[in-house]
């Protein structure tokens, strides 16, 4: 038995596969499935699941509500649709802002001395060892109207003898944008830094002897071959941003509603899980379509290398 | 510093942690002395004591509520480990508990979930033949019009839900819930996160009743709580104190607690019991159906209802206080926490503002439209 298994490769595969998919199974696609078929059931009045079949919930979210028969003037409310298109706009937003300030240090990390390299990875990672929310809680601090920041503004503008208004940051979507960009920094540079390590010397010194300068070396070596590195980081970073309730929660004083703090209101304070089940699954469904053509488009990130 | 010293100083660093934390730690209780809580407090006997076998006790309560002294008291008292879990909404407490799944012993609804909670059979009656100390309860307060004859629930404090003002910052000060509009006050109010208050409060700006079921009030209500988002900087029912302290708001709609410690931090915080009349509420113990500690739980109703165990909480959480024995304790034995909390017109409301105020009540099949309000409402910005 044993021998034959050792001679054959794929039982070993099936076999070293087994418990993740194990794993994915009981904790994924059942779970997944159970939300679809609460998503197409009704609330009750106390808040329970009547297990039906109805598109309400998804009628509903595209801005139509289903007792609109009654005659009413307006029948169409953009409100869950407004919500989607925030949460992706803020999505791209945190993701483009996150590669603009990540390239460059994973830049300096790559082509620094091997020995302080990992001593600057360290540091990069040293933020994740504090908690998420804790991390999330520390911007309040700065950026309440009595926080660090308008205090040290203040104390500035003071001296020069200006007349200073402290600024409104906190619970603003700026503050929440802030926050993403903090939490997910980390997730952009390790996977551009990966890519740009990888990058061999003896390209530069090709790309010199045959007289290219700086900024055509950049465009025309250092950024194609590091490009499955910001791919990668693209999916780390635009996949949870998507989904996070916590950040919007905190840093938008529950003003600034995501998707994720659509639906997580759905399963406690609004006590309607077949509407949350059925935001989740658009949620699913829209973060897959955009990965699915950004994919399309910029390949898995290895893809990039072999071609 | 190489890598190898840098970890080696993280390792110090968090061994030390730890020894510390051990330090602090509750020592067990052991022989018949007084026990002494960590903050020095010396924990009185249980009267009666009661039969104790479980060595755990889970409650699942509101966010700093609570006096740890007094659960410290407990675990000493009985040698039983409290577990606790917290919540910052009834709906929140209600889907978790509804959910199954949890072995939590005691809950702490308010008022209008109770209906709700006992319509679902997730409670179960109290035997009050084990609650000997109901007797120090205030009758005022007893038996209500969500649990006739206290059969599920024991009152655990009350309070008022009204508006807190900076003094200092507004010089037009609101007087009625209808003042909130105004255009000035533009971003500067923080709301606890209640839908069930700020609804009920929109209605009674309309004239209509805070607890309605018609849908095309409701409908009003809606379009009239989204002209007052925009004067909401945050909604907060963890610590909505915490935005007015720091200066990020200068009004709030708060709790009686809330607005007491705003107004020992700075005194120009007022309380202005709107016009239209305050929200009022309840909070209550509840034993949950399938509760698996019930003789941890019985003591810890019994020992808490101890008036000498009671006042900690007027010590502390500066509510409405519906216990006469620990009332009558701190008169005798601690009178500055006594007029502290007698001689606060937001802890001892003038009779009127309770007789004026309104409760919320179970709505039944309304509730469903209420949740949507909500949602609908705060997403629209």
């Amino acid at each position: 038995m044993l021998k034959r298994l050792r001679e054959n490769k794929s039982a070993q595969g099936t076999l070293l596969a087994l418990p993740t998919t194990l794993w994915l199974f009981v904790l994924l696609i059942i779970p997944l499935f159970l939300t679809l078929i609460v998503s197409f059931g009704k609330r009750s009045p106390d808040g329970n699941v009547i297990f039906t079949f109805t598109l309400d919930n998804y009628i509903r979210l595209i801005g139509f509500s289903s007792d609109c028969a009654a005659g009413q003037a307006t029948c169409f409310d953009p409100l869950y649709l407004q919500i989607l298109w925030r949460s992706l706009t803020l999505a791209f937003n945190t993701t483009v802002l996150v590669i603009l300030l990540a390239y460059p240090l994973a830049y300096f990390i790559a082509r620094a001395e091997p020995k302080k390299r990992s001593t600057y990875l360290f540091m990069v990672l040293i933020p994740l060892w504090t908690n998420f929310v804790i991390r999330v809680y520390a911007w309040m601090m700065l950026l309440r109207k009595e926080g660090a920041i308008n205090i040290i503004i203040g104390t500035v503008a003071h001296w020069l003898g200006f007349n200073f208004v402290p600024f409104e940051m906190l619970y603003t979507p700026g503050a929440v944008l802030v926050g993403m960009v903090y939490e997910f920094l980390p997730f952009m540079i390790l996977p551009i830094y990966t890519s740009l390590e990888k990058i061999d010397n003896s390209l530069y010194e090709a790309a010199a002897d045959l007289g290219a300068n700086a900024v055509r070396t950049f465009t025309k070596v250092t950024l194609p071959l590091s490009m499955p590195g910001v791919v990668a980081g693209t999916i780390l970073v635009f996949i949870p941003v998507m989904g996070t309730f916590i950040v919007s929660d905190i840093l938008g004083g529950k003003q600034v509603i995501l998707v994720g703090n659509l639906i997580q209101r759905q399963f406690l304070d609004a006590r309607d899980p077949t509407f949350g089940s059925a935001a989740s699954l658009i949620l699913m469904a829209l973060t897959l379509i955009v990965t699915y053509f950004y994919t399309r488009k910029f390949g898995f990130g290895e893809e990039i290398v072999a071609a | 510093m190489t890598g190898k010293s840098l970890f080696n100083t993280f390792a110090v660093l968090a061994i030390c942690s730890l020894a510390l934390s051990a330090c602090g730690a509750k020592a067990p209780a052991s022989g018949d002395g007084p026990k002494v809580t960590a903050s020095g407090f010396t924990c009185p006997e249980p009267n009666p004591r009661m039969e104790v076998t479980s060595t755990e006790l889970n409650l699942f309560v509101w966010t700093e509520y609570f006096p740890e002294d007094m659960l410290d008291c407990f675990s000493l008292v009985y040698g039983v480990k409290i577990n606790q879990d917290e919540y910052s909404a009834n709906e929140e407490m209600y889907a978790k508990v509804a959910s199954g799944g949890v072995a939590y012993d005691l809950i702490q609804p308010t008022d209008y979930i109770v209906p709700l909670l006992i319509r679902q059979k997730l409670l179960q009656p109290l035997d009050h033949s084990r609650l000997s100390n109901m007797k120090n309860m205030d009758p005022n307060w007893m038996d209500r019009y969500f649990d006739p004859g206290n059969q599920y629930t024991l009152p655990y404090l009350a309070g008022i839900d009204a508006i807190v003002v900076n003094t200092e910052a507004v010089k037009d000060v609101p007087t009625s819930w209808a003042d909130l509009w105004k255009p000035e006050y533009a971003g500067r109010i923080v709301s606890i996160d209640d839908s069930r208050t700020v609804i009920s409060m929109t209605l009674l700006t309309l004239g209509y009743d805070p607890n309605t079921h018609d849908p095309a009030q409701l409908e009003e209500a809606k379009n009239k709580l989204a002209e007052l988002v925009p004067n909401i900087k945050l909604f907060d029912s963890d610590s909505p104190k915490t935005a007015l302290i720091a200066g990020d708001v200068d009004l709030g709609i708060v709790w009686t607690g809330e607005a007491f410690v705003a107004h020992e931090e700075n005194p120009a915080f007022e309380f202005i019991y709107p016009t239209e009349g305050a929200s009022l509420w309840e909070d209550n113990w509840a034993l949950l159906k399938d509760a698996p500690h019930l003789d941890a739980a019985y003591a810890w109703l019994n020992y808490t209802m101890q008036g000498d165990v009671f006042w900690l909480t007027l010590r502390d959480f500066q509510y409405i206080n519906p216990n006469l024995a620990a009332i009558a304790y701190a008169k005798e034995n601690q009178p500055e926490v006594y007029s502290a909390y007698n001689d606060s017109p937001i802890t001892n409301p003038p009779a009127e503002v309770l007789k004026k105020g309104f409760y919320s009540k179970d709505v039944g099949e309304a509730a469903a439209l209420y949740d949507r309000i909500w949602t609908e409402v705060k997403g629209g910005n």
